[in-house]
């Protein structure tokens, strides 16, 4: 089985963000990066379902700064056996980056693609769908599962996506308003995992320095035939509003009428 | 309880604020204690001043009418230092808690004792500054508490103790009187250091109530790792490889399997590695070259000096790597019995100590369970005795009751304290003297009597007066 998984740089959600006073972007110095943990989780799987499935291969592929190749590293020492990186400089939108992806599946040819349902920086949560739309591939949003992050399942790293006896097709189950639906999906299809799938491994320090040695291979957009023009345009980012500060109230009196008159929630 | 004068209750009522004292059964048992569980609060009464001419005028009407008491700061101690369980009053400084604007040309701020150790953090690092005092503690403990405890704690190891990072004191004595002692200096040769006898006295010379703390800067880049070795000796000889490593060491931890199966009983934390080892050490670094450090670690690894190991890849996992070392205290107590002990060697005897208590442990209690963690880097070792469950409490407490001296005893062998950082308070005291010699003791005695002469300071803590 041939398994590709996505993964993107973002912005590290422990570090302070500031808006650029000209509200053109964010300011990044000082900010840390790190891969984005939907996409760690699609590693996670994507690794749980080839050791499930042996013989079977993970591909990583990410699209963006040549600073990406270091995400690309992490999914390769968490376990993924190679890695891609389309390399593109800038803001790259989702659109562009699926039409990327499609290239890269229509060449590798993965049975099954494993992606976050969305990237925690811009949080968009449109790129697994377009990619799904432009391959004429069936989909699978939102991969969840019933066992707990805390059962024996999750404990044995048993993948929560299962593979069909006859390969032809995955079982997800997926989280939906008020409860869990199970989909059966045909293969090749996109898959996009929500939290509560799995909780990803530490990359140990050996397998970190294995990580060096696997190959990663470099792609240019161009070169794929693909044009990464944005067609979103960003016209502003600002703050979200200041929380007003607090107020000392006299005595629990005083508290009750606050609450009935000006918060208004009794 | 012993109730306090009547003389000295209408004094308070006609001179002090109508909320200055508080009786309130609740605030007596609550300010009554630390987090040493064993004693019983009694105080007559808690107080709560909001400046230091009110802690003077307490303090004199408290010798005049031989009122007893207990200083008391976020109560967080752990040898019972902070208990009030004589009918002493409670002094709360938790209402002193100014944080004045930190002077960044000096690195310096002053603060009233009540201030919270994570305030004074916030409040710094705004300038790009911090105190140093870091522990688990550090959201509810007072820096009074911290100065009168030479508190230590995760980052001795870098920044050495409370006591480093202390420029001035502002002290109120037995008596009334406020001394001023050192102000911002940090060069002051002029005789004996007298602010230095008041940190580490467990409130037991004088009342603490405005200290000038020293600042560094906030550390830069910091990497969490964490290694799996296959025993102690390989935890020792990792230290003196880590010490000469491409970075400034922060932190150099240790804890065992037996540590670890608690922490993942009573937590939901994810194991750090697929195959459990011994012992594990974790290590935080600052370091400049990212490449420097993996070389480093790559050639642990091609030395055979580690067998597994992880290096954290963002905020959130280094956080969590931390939480399976900060979480074993609680893990032991919400997973059975701890008894504690908190003892310091010198490095190159740990080795041999721990050999012998091994030795006491398998011959003389084969039923105990002993967890063993602690800041390695220091010599400092939390060797905490587990409650087996077939066995009764009591028997348990008297079992520890004489294990406690023949551990000493090795302790005292091999040149170590029997309390590192956790203090004498009420629970060490019987033990003294397994670390400090008869005239050590006497002139303490004295020093005491000169200072609080009828004995009215934290009584019968560290030492009794006589």
């Amino acid at each position: 089985m041939k398994i590709l998984v996505t993964i993107k740089r973002v912005e590290d959600y422990e570090s302070k963000i500031k808006v650029k006073p000209d509200g053109t972007w964010i300011v990044t110095d000082g900010v840390n990066y790190r891969a984005n943990p939907f996409d760690e989780i699609a590693v996670e799987e994507a690794l749980r379902l080839r050791d499930a499935n042996m013989p079977s291969e993970v591909i990583a592929v990410s699209v963006g700064s040549e600073l990406s190749v270091n995400e690309i590293r992490s999914a390769l020492a968490m376990g993924a056996d190679k890695g891609i990186l389309v390399k593109q400089a800038g803001w790259v939108d989702s659109d562009a980056v699926a039409r990327c992806l499609q290239k890269v599946i229509e060449r590798e040819k993965p049975d099954l693609v494993l992606m976050g349902k969305q990237a925690v920086d811009v949080d968009d949560n449109v790129t697994g769908q377009l990619l799904a739309e432009y391959l004429g591939w069936g989909q699978a949003t939102f991969a969840s599962k019933h066992e707990s992050l805390e059962s024996a399942e999750e404990k044995a790293k048993k993948p929560g996506v299962k593979l069909a006896a006859d390969k032809a097709s995955v079982e997800v189950i997926r989280e939906i308003d008020g409860g869990l639906e199970t989909l059966s999906v045909k293969l090749p299809a996109i898959v996009t995992v929500d939290l509560r799938l799995n909780v990803p491994r530490y990359a140990s320090l050996p397998n970190i320095m294995k990580a060096k040695k696997k190959p990663v291979e470099e792609l240019d957009p161009k070169a794929l035939g693909v044009d990464v023009t944005p067609k979103v345009k960003v016209l502003k980012v600002e703050p979200p509003p200041a929380r007003a500060a607090g107020i000392k109230v006299p005595d629990v009196a005083a508290l009750v009428q606050k609450l009935h008159s000006d918060a208004k929630v009794i | 309880m012993t109730a306090l004068p009547p003389e000295f209750l209408s004094v308070i009522a006609e001179q002090f604020p109508a909320d200055f004292l508080s009786v309130d059964p609740a605030e007596l048992v609550e300010y009554g204690r630390d987090w040493t569980k064993v004693f019983a609060p009694a105080p007559s009464a808690v107080a709560f001043p909001r400046s230091t001419a009110e802690v003077s005028r307490l303090m004199k009407l408290c010798t005049q009418h031989r009122v007893a008491v207990v200083p008391s700061g976020g109560r967080t101690g752990l040898a019972g230092g902070a208990v009030a369980a004589r009918g002493e009053l409670v002094i709360s400084l938790s209402r002193m808690r100014r944080i004045d604007p930190v002077d960044t040309l000096g690195a310096t701020v002053r603060v009233q004792a009540g201030a919270v150790t994570e305030a004074v953090h916030h409040h710094c690092a705004a300038e790009g500054l911090t105190w140093p005092i870091d522990f688990a503690s550090k959201g509810s403990s007072h820096v009074g508490g911290n100065i009168a405890t030479n508190a230590g704690g995760l980052k001795v190891l870098r920044y050495g103790l409370t006591r480093n990072w202390v420029l001035g004191l502002q002290v109120v004595l037995a008596n009334g009187e406020v001394l001023e002692l050192n102000g911002a200096l940090e060069k002051n040769n002029t005789g004996v250091d007298l602010r230095q006898l008041f940190i580490g006295s467990e409130g037991t010379l004088g009342l603490i109530t405005e200290a000038t703390l020293k600042l560094t800067r906030l550390p830069g880049h910091l990497d969490v790792l964490l290694f799996a070795v296959a025993d102690l000796d390989a935890v020792l000889s990792l230290f003196q490889t880590a010490r000469n490593g491409p970075f400034t060491l922060m932190a150099y931890e240790t804890f065992t399997q037996i540590c670890l199966n608690r922490v993942q009983r009573a937590r939901k934390i994810r194991p750090p590695f697929e195959t459990p080892a011994t012992q594990y050490v974790l290590m935080e670094v600052e370091r400049a070259d990212a490449a420097a450090l993996e070389a480093w670690v790559a050639q642990l690894f091609e030395s055979g000096a580690v067998l597994d190991g992880v290096l954290a890849a963002n905020a959130t996992q280094a956080a969590e790597l931390w939480s399976l070392r900060e979480s074993i205290s609680e893990s032991l107590s919400a997973t059975g019995l701890p008894h504690k002990n908190d003892i310091a060697l010198p490095i190159a005897a740990l080795q041999a100590f721990t050999a012998d208590f091994e030795t006491l442990i398998a011959t003389r209690y084969p039923e105990f369970e002993v967890a063993i963690f602690g800041h390695i880097g220091d010599g400092n070792l939390h060797v905490n005795v587990m409650k087996p469950d077939s066995m009764e409490k009591i028997e348990f407490h008297a079992r520890c009751a004489q294990l406690d001296p023949e551990m000493f005893a090795l302790v005292k062998r091999h040149r170590g304290s029997i309390s590192a950082e956790h203090g004498i308070g009420l629970l060490k005291k019987n033990y003294l003297g397994y670390s400090r010699a008869p005239a050590e003791i006497a002139l303490m005695r004295g020093i005491k009597q000169l200072l609080d002469p009828t004995n009215l300071m934290n009584p019968g803590k560290v030492l009794d007066a006589s």
